[in-house]
């Protein structure tokens, strides 16, 4: 997959944030894939749900096979993964942070 | 039990990944009224994008009206499906409608699948859920026109671990590290995959699951479904064997018709491609693609441990194939000589006027000269009346 950096012809639908990226924008497009925001095409480093800080994908054992970009952008860090009951305690965070 | 069912969230909360996502969605419920935008969930498999759907309609006391795309393959299914629903609401208590694999839906105008569904969507008078793995297609755009969109991600490998640590738990079971790493990485995101695959290995059951056999082709298909231990592992590999339906009955029909077994197995193992025929001609001749769900637990009956029948692509034997090939070049090219003095076609020739004249040949009322290959064949058929 090979992003192209792209002056926007027309708007188009960010596929990372789901927003509008502008005509005569900078975007990065991709046959098949889509369009994205230059911002969005950073690589980010996923946040822990359950602390709150960086995820540590930099040293996570899953680095080279995660996609970051693809992927669901919340995750645990290590530090996190070793408490007693990280499912539960993850199911305590995104039941604090998002009202479902 | 599969775990993936044992295991299937009882609430929203239980649901792993996607944060964002199920919150939108959460709130699109709490927020539906009359005229509200339908939704369309995005995503690959296994992310629970139908258990999104069954959990919501429970959380918020609808009717869940469940549909695959096969149901509302075009537009005839869809008026006689989706408009009595839409019509009838007291009758039915508080419908909502889920129609998983919209991207399935019949593009082609002369179906006007995906016209019929958008003027639905466009005076939706309860909240309508579409799930879709791709929603990059054409005919996805013109529905994403019309609908709210949340996207679904496949979700970080960690927090699969996570999961399927949890799940293990629960089992009092244990994988080691390095295989419960190839496992999670295999899913790619894929929930449902992840599970099965963890449970065929804990219990020492390896199935081909739904993901493996996916890339099989109809060969290696048919051939392990007959080297099946037990009855469920020859469902899931016929179940994962996604081809044609025609395909896969002559597949069965050719490699049970060239095998050695009893006649009255062969009797039995026909009986059932007959009744898998009849179902395929109804569903080609109605358009009622929603019984094509039926057509695998018949040729579920196809099934009988350690047998010899393997894959055949041909539904006759070598020795026929052969005949057919060789000598049949040959015949071909005496009928269309012959035909042309006779003013006839030459099939109508090789069907109907041959045999005769093999046998006034063989009673020597009638004398042609062929050349030696031919005088060869027609020695050999004549011979054989």
């Amino acid at each position: 997959m090979s992003w192209r950096k792209i002056t926007m012809k027309f708007d188009g639908t960010c596929i990372v944030c789901n927003k509008k990226v502008n005509a005569n924008e900078i975007g990065l497009w991709s046959k098949g894939l889509g369009v994205k925001h230059e911002k969005c095409a950073e690589i980010k480093e996923l946040r822990c749900v359950i602390c709150d800080n960086p995820a540590g994908c930099l040293q996570c054992e899953f680095h080279d096979d995660c996609d970051r970009s693809m992927v669901s952008q919340l995750c645990v860090c290590k530090k996190c993964e070793t408490l007693d009951n990280t499912f539960t305690q993850y199911q305590i965070s995104v039941k604090d942070k998002f009202v479902l | 039990m599969m775990w993936s069912e044992k295991y299937r969230p009882q609430h929203m909360i239980d649901l792993i990944g996607n944060e964002d996502a199920r919150k939108s969605f959460v709130e699109w419920f709490k927020k539906w009224r009359k005229g509200t935008k339908p939704l369309l969930l995005v995503g690959p498999p296994g992310v629970g994008k139908t258990t999104m759907a069954n959990l919501a309609s429970r959380d918020f006391n609808f009717d869940m009206i469940s549909l695959n795309a096969s149901d509302v393959r075009n537009k005839k299914n869809i008026q006689e499906i989706l408009e009595p629903v839409l019509g009838n609401q007291t009758v039915l208590g508080q419908p909502m409608i889920f129609i998983d694999e919209v991207d399935g839906i019949h593009g082609r105008s002369d179906y006007g699948g995906v016209e019929a569904l958008i003027n639905i969507l466009k005076e939706s008078t309860i909240p309508i859920i579409l799930a879709a793995n791709n929603g990059s297609s054409d005919k996805m755009k013109k529905i994403k026109k019309v609908v709210k969109t949340i996207a679904l991600r496949p979700l970080p490998p960690r927090l699969l671990r996570l999961y399927l640590n949890m799940i293990l738990e629960k089992e009092n079971a244990q994988i080691n590290p390095g295989r419960l790493i190839k496992l999670i990485l295999e899913s790619n995101g894929d929930i449902r995959s992840m599970l099965n695959s963890s449970q065929a290995l804990v219990t020492g059951f390896e199935p081909s699951t739904e993901r493996t056999f996916e890339s099989l082709d109809i060969e290696e298909g048919i051939n392990a479904f007959y080297k099946s231990q037990s009855i469920a592992e020859a469902r899931a590999v016929l179940y994962s064997m996604r081809i044609d339906p025609r395909e896969k009955i002559n597949a069965f029909y050719s490699s049970i018709i060239t095998s050695s077994i009893s006649n009255l197995e062969m009797e039995n193992f026909l009986q059932v491609i007959s009744e898998a025929d009849l179902l395929y001609g109804r569903i080609m001749k109605t358009q009622e693609w929603r019984l094509l769900r039926y057509l695998d637990s018949i040729l579920l009956g196809l099934y009988k441990k350690d047998t010899t029948i393997r894959y055949s692509q041909y539904n006759l034997s070598w020795q026929i194939l052969n005949r057919l090939r060789w000598d049949g070049s040959k015949f071909k090219s005496i009928s269309k000589n012959i035909s042309k003095q006779l003013h006839i076609s030459s099939s109508t020739f090789a069907t109907f006027y041959l045999p005769y004249i093999l046998f006034c040949m063989k009673n020597n009322f009638l004398e042609f000269e062929f050349d030696e290959t031919c005088d060869e064949l027609i020695e050999k058929e004549i011979g054989l009346l």
